[in-house]
């Protein structure tokens, strides 16, 4: 037992070896600077944590006594810290014995590996930094390791009393985004030195957890009061991020809620319906471009020689972006309703290539049509929103707007998912002909879920046309729809919270690491295929898909006079047994 | 109360109904057996309204209902437990039995409805909030029975009730259902299990490859030779 506890350590602590490696070749802690050593410290922590609850056989480890699990912890945490140590040392004696190291490893990372973990191997050849600095790097990530491990035992601890029951941790979650805000607050002080020349994205890095821990702390609160006191609190904290964030940081921010716009509405298709829809970046596209025309009409040839042909002067906005709203959403939702008769009848992978298709249609509209769109020139000088005289079109108030659209949206979704339709939209992803069966009324219902993903995107659309200013047909490329899919998994299928945690992550994150930007899609991918592994219900799961996924229900009755269930009447998909 | 009159069903171009006519009076257990294929479900699939006739009508009190869809056949008082169960496996089993009344709106008697399928089937009232893809077979029998009934059907539709269960629990659900049709609820059964069906029926439909070849009491049709024969191991 003692053996393969110490193998298990061996293996866990040569996965994080890798994956720190492949993070440094990337040049991720150059551009933490300072704080790198403890976010990549923490980074390790959380690898071990993931590795040591041992991903999908949950129950197997949740019994695991703490001893060995101590063992497999340290011993993990050793190996990655002496073998870490060893690339640093390696580095060291290479500089020291004059050898040019840099030129070779400038052609295979994108930036220099200087900054390993914060301890420079020309520094320890210098004699800036002691030889034995290397090994703090070991005990460091030994720590890591060991932290892992009391991860591991807090969350057994937290699962066995329950989420909800109280106790320190819960408080911590609850406290966790205040105290992430007041963190951004103080970076925001010039006086500050901390990060240095990445403060900036240390910032924007910590408001973007802030929001997240504040999704996290939502679902520790107890429903009822306390609930609704820390929603009100938190929203607070949220409505001051835009005015304490700089240029840069709110139009990140921006970008990240616009997408938590698009993907609320997809959530509703995919999540909510069950309809793979994979052309949803099509109606995020009408809405722009609709808005484009409504906004600046002479931009388009044809569309303003008609105004002028009717007599309306085309040289200005025909409305403003307030009375463009209903314009927008009502034509991307018809467009909504456009895709879906023809798709009425298709499932699954059929439904998926056919609208796949139908994003591309509407784009090659866009890019071919040139009388109308002006092709690949694109629609320029779209006007921002104006209120009472004043433009609304800097990234700050770009992003109040995201945030209220995206708020209205989600409260909207919310309401739908415990309505009737959204039982319907429930039964019929389950099963059509059932669904039927029992009164649901299947065009109706499939048309509304197309419809409203639709609108939403619509919305989302306009809003984007007006932070652009200017919108070209490559705006709108297969990977909107792509992303927006993605953010929509890894948030949980059917979450409301997951959609903006999967856009904090998905689209926010590239955003702070500009520097690992070229390495998206295969951070991506590689986020993918863990998530659908370790977490096949999102980061934060409705708690309905939590259930579907995870037997909480409890095991499948014993019953000695039942026998087993027909294993082909359904699926489970956690592959375990009925 | 139903009458199928020379209906025709077709799968594309295979002509799985050939003018199948019979009749379902109030209050009464109607059995249609017959062999694999036969076209039993595609019968049931033409009165729920999941298959079109392409000629034939269907009457429910004298109206016809063979043009509706079928939702609004639903919503007229005709409810089918599907072969093959298909509950909502991802859903629990209350959630499962609400599904089943979503044509209805009258919330006091959906209440009523549900403490009434869990006196009918205890087992369910056990595993509420199970996964209904938890369940074993029988109480997916049960589940998609219960499911059925939740709508309050006047004319309830059992596809094959007896599939895949051992025969001590299909004698179990039969005298549910026995049950379910002294409660005023008339029933159409499918049935595979010739002798089961015929046992708790009163009149009977024997089917052979897309038309009806034998129809009378259960009694008498359990009597006859050629049932006896082709059904019953002699």
């Amino acid at each position: 037992m003692r053996l393969r506890s110490f193998q298990r350590g061996l293996r866990i602590g040569a996965i994080a070896f890798a994956i720190l490696t492949y993070l440094i070749l990337i040049g991720l802690p150059t551009r933490l600077g300072v704080v790198a050593m403890p976010v990549l410290a923490l980074l390790t922590a959380l690898i071990f944590w993931v590795a040591l609850r041992g991903g999908k056989s949950k129950q197997a480890l949740a019994y695991r006594a703490p001893a060995p699990l101590l063992l497999t912890g340290a011993t993990a945490g050793l190996v990655a810290g002496l073998l870490t140590a060893a690339l640093i040392a390696g580095f060291a004696r290479l500089l020291a014995a004059g050898v040019n190291v840099q030129p070779y490893l400038d052609k295979i990372v994108p930036m220099n590996i200087a900054a390993l973990y914060g301890v420079m191997p020309g520094a320890v050849v210098t004699g800036d930094l002691p030889a034995w600095s290397w090994l703090w790097q070991a005990i460091l990530l030994t720590l890591a390791g060991i932290v892992g491990v009391l991860l591991v035992l807090s969350e057994r601890a937290l699962r066995q009393r329950t989420w909800s029951t109280g106790g320190t941790l819960r408080w911590l979650t609850i406290l966790l985004p205040f105290i992430l805000l007041t963190f951004v607050i103080w970076l925001g002080n010039p006086d500050v030195t901390l990060g240095g020349n990445n403060r900036g994205t240390l910032r924007l890095l910590a408001a973007m957890a802030a929001i997240g821990s504040a999704l996290f702390a939502l679902r520790a609160a107890r429903p009822g009061r306390e609930q609704r006191v820390l929603a009100l609190l938190l929203l607070l904290g949220l409505a001051y991020l835009p005015f304490t964030l700089d240029q840069f940081q709110n139009s990140v921010m921006g970008i990240v809620f616009i997408f938590v716009m698009m993907g609320l509405g997809l959530n509703i298709v995919v999540g909510f319906a069950g309809l793979l829809d994979l052309g949803y970046v099509a109606f995020f596209a009408i809405g722009a471009y609709v808005y484009a025309f409504l906004s600046a009409p002479f931009a388009s040839p044809a569309f303003s020689a008609l105004l002028t042909s009717l007599g309306i002067p085309a040289d200005g906005p025909l409305i403003s972006f307030w009375a463009a709203i209903p314009i927008t959403m009502l034509t991307a939702g018809l467009g909504g309703v456009l895709l879906g008769i023809p798709v009425l009848r298709l499932r699954g992978d059929y439904l998926a290539i056919v609208t796949l298709g139908f994003g591309e249609i509407i784009r090659l509209f866009m890019l071919n049509m040139s009388d109308l769109t002006n092709g690949p020139r694109g629609l320029l000088n779209v006007a921002p929103p104006y209120l009472f005289g004043y433009s609304l079109g800097n990234p700050r108030d770009i992003f109040i707007l995201a945030l209220l659209g995206a708020g209205v949206i989600a409260f909207a979704a919310y309401r739908l998912d415990g309505s009737r339709l959204g039982r319907a939209w429930i039964a019929m992803r389950e099963d059509e002909d059932v669904a039927q069966a029992t009164g649901v009324n299947l065009v109706q219902t499939k048309l509304l879920a197309f419809a409203i993903g639709a609108l939403f995107a619509g919305l989302a659309g306009q809003l984007y046309a007006a932070r652009q200013t200017n919108i070209f047909p490559d705006n709108f490329t297969l990977f909107v729809s792509v992303d927006t899919l993605s953010l929509v998994i890894v948030g949980g299928m059917g979450s409301i919270p997951g959609v903006v945690l999967g856009a904090l992550a998905l689209k926010g994150l590239p955003e702070v690491l500009r520097g690992i930007d070229e390495y998206r899609i295969v951070t991506f991918a590689a986020l993918l295929v863990v998530m659908m592994i370790v977490r096949p219900e999102g980061i934060l799961p409705s708690t309905r898909r939590r259930r579907e996924l995870h037997d909480i229900g409890g095991p499948a009755s014993e019953s000695a006079a039942l026998e087993p269930a027909l294993p082909s009447d359904y699926r489970t998909l956690d592959g375990g047994k009925p | 109360m139903l009458v199928l009159d020379q209906i025709h069903t077709y799968y594309d171009r295979i002509h799985a109904l050939k003018g199948v006519s019979l009749t379902v009076e109030r209050g009464e257990i109607v059995t249609l057996i017959g062999s694999n294929g036969a076209g039993k479900t595609t019968t049931l699939r033409t009165i729920s309204g999941l298959l079109k006739p392409r000629a034939g009508n269907i009457l429910l009190e004298g109206a016809p209902i063979d043009e509706l869809p079928a939702h609004e056949i639903t919503r007229l008082g005709i409810s089918q437990s599907p072969e093959g169960r298909r509950i909502f496996a991802r859903l629990t089993v209350e959630e499962n039995l609400e599904m089943g009344a979503f044509a209805r709106s009258d919330k006091a008697g959906i209440r009523q409805d549900m403490a009434r399928v869990l006196e009918l089937f205890p087992r369910l009232r056990e595993r509420l909030h199970q996964r209904g893809g938890t369940l074993s077979g029988g109480e997916q029998q049960m589940l998609a029975m219960g499911r059925a009934l939740m709508s309050r059907p006047r004319l309830l539709l059992l596809d094959e009730p007896s599939m895949g269960l051992a025969p001590l629990l299909v004698e179990q659900i039969f005298q549910i259902i026995r049950n379910i049709n002294e409660q005023g609820v008339t029933i159409l059964l499918v049935e595979q299990n010739a002798h089961v069906a015929l046992s708790i029926a009163h009149r009977a439909y024997v089917m052979e490859t897309g038309a009806i070849v034998l129809a009378g009491p259960a009694a008498d049709v359990l009597a006859s030779p050629q049932v006896r024969e082709a059904y019953l191991g002699g």
